[in-house]
């Protein structure tokens, strides 16, 4: 089953701290109840996007996952603002 | 749907500097290594370590210093997310520095504190850098040759070089030997034997490998060549011990003794100089504030009382009050002197050592049972990696020996 999104952003590449860095700023770019898909390639991702989330004052983790493209790991992650 | 592309595919060319906003030119982070934090920790300066992984990592393993050190877990996405509130509990009047998984976010709140006009460092190669940091420092020396104490501070591990007239013993090898091949390079020595005082279940050894490597022999004892929960015998190649058994290295004599407690075929080495300097490498048998456990081989019931004779009568028997006991753990930095040497005399270690206070089998049984940590469960991974029944590459190693060793009874 796919994860609902409105907005994709692909952060492939960039090393910690910029894939959440730029989750950041793009989920301050979408209306509320909007969801963002982040496509990373950080491993470390997948716990401090966990982390995060549960920090946030406007973010909610919907959902993670880890899907292979050219046989790289990718990590897929919907955040959705919430405020 | 919208695509925001806010980052080009290209790899690796994140800048923080894309997005630090700073305007002003504020002083710059400097860059410590991990050699630099260490010695920051030995001499117990001030220090604040900003450790910004996720809570999960820095509960797995943390920086441990002496008195001095503060560590605060601080994420770096609090910092991304509220930077006021994040940099709230640093004080300002304390040197810091900004530790991370890898260098980019550590770099990243270094720069922001930096900003807020912190004195602030960052750690070059983020927490690997001090996990992998292996220090290496001179723990007695004379005409006869030295000691040499090679250690992994980041977990606790000690290894030591016997350096005389030429030949070298390596004794508990830890697992990337690079380290030994130098400092017995520097030395103008070559290798005539690789020692492990027993099968070590914290770490993978460095021993079959330094001894393919050169051609020395590697001795372990048989028992603990057998693995304690699944029966099975080692497939690597190794020479047994026998108690009383003695190797000649330069001036200087090794005698083997046996010490079975924490491991069944678990051995003391001590070292005889011709100046009288003693020293007994204790592996887990003795540490300097506490012992070997008793557990790992799951057979605490049988081997508790092995390792009650070993503490008081084998011990008491191949020491000197002058004999310096060196370990292969310790559990806490201030075990060490300012000079980041793990050794104190057997006499101090006697007095000190609450682990030592006489008891009798059954309080010594209930002390044992008191005070077990944790048994991790990779630990009998690892024992299988050490005697070949499993190969273990870079990466599963590097799982493998996460964390600080657990080998010591707990305080």
């Amino acid at each position: 089953m796919s994860t609902h999104f409105d907005a994709t952003l692909d952060v492939k590449g960039a090393k910690c701290p910029m894939p959440l860095v730029k989750s950041r700023k793009a989920i301050g770019d979408l209306p509320v109840g909007h969801v963002l898909q982040v496509i990373a390639t950080d491993r470390g991702s997948i716990a401090d996007f966990q982390g995060w989330a549960t920090t946030a004052k406007n973010i909610r983790l919907v959902a993670q996952e880890t899907t292979a493209e050219g046989g790289q790991d990718l990590y897929v992650h919907y955040l959705e603002r919430t405020a | 749907m919208t695509d925001l592309s806010l980052m080009p595919a290209p790899a690796a060319t994140a800048a923080p500097a894309a997005v630090a906003p700073l305007t002003t030119a504020p002083a710059a982070p400097a860059v410590v290594t991990a050699a630099e934090l260490y010695a920051k920790l030995l001499a117990d300066a001030p220090l604040l370590i900003v450790d910004v992984r996720n809570p999960a990592e820095f509960a797995r393993m943390r920086i441990e210093g002496r008195e001095a050190l503060d560590v605060l877990n601080i994420p770096y996405y609090a910092f991304i997310e509220d930077e006021d509130d994040a940099a709230a509990p640093i004080p300002t009047d304390r040197e810091v520095v900004v530790v991370c998984a890898k260098e980019g976010s550590s770099e990243y709140v270094a720069e922001l504190l930096a900003a807020r006009g912190m004195a602030v460092s960052y750690l070059a190669g983020g927490f690997p850098a001090w996990g992998n940091h292996v220090d290496v420092r001179d723990v007695a020396a004379g005409a006869w040759g030295k000691v040499i104490q090679i250690a992994r501070p980041a977990r606790g591990d000690l290894s030591f070089v016997v350096v005389s007239d030429g030949a070298a013993a390596v004794i508990d090898p830890l697992r990337h030997t690079a380290v030994y091949h130098d400092t017995i390079a520097a030395e103008g020595a070559s290798l005539a034997v690789v020692l492990d005082t027993h099968v070590h279940a914290d770490h993978i050894s460095g021993g079959p490998a330094l001894a393919a490597a050169t051609g020395a022999p590697y001795h372990v004892h048989a028992y603990d060549a057998i693995h304690p929960i699944d029966m099975l015998p080692a497939t690597i190649p190794y020479t047994s011990l026998d108690d009383g058994q003695t190797f000649p290295i330069g001036a200087v004599t090794v005698t083997a003794h046996w010490f079975p407690g924490h491991t069944l075929g678990q051995f003391n080495f001590r070292l005889d100089a011709p100046d009288g300097t003693s020293a007994l490498f204790t592996g887990d048998g003795i540490f300097l504030r506490s012992f070997g456990r008793p557990d790992l081989g799951g057979k605490g019931e049988a081997w508790t009382p092995l390792l009650y004779e070993s503490l008081t009568e084998r011990l008491p028997a191949i020491v000197h009050p002058h004999t310096l006991i060196l370990p292969a753990h310790f559990s806490a930095l201030d075990e060490a002197g300012a000079d980041g040497v793990f050794s104190a005399p057997y006499a101090a270690v006697a007095a000190t050592n609450d682990a030592l206070r006489h008891r009798d089998l059954a309080e010594f049984t209930a002390y044992v049972l008191g005070h077990l940590p944790v048994f991790p469960p990779e630990y009998v991974q690892i024992k299988r990696v050490n005697i070949g029944l499993l190969e273990a590459g870079e990466q599963l190693a590097d799982e493998l020996e996460l964390g600080k060793n657990i080998c010591a009874l707990s305080a």
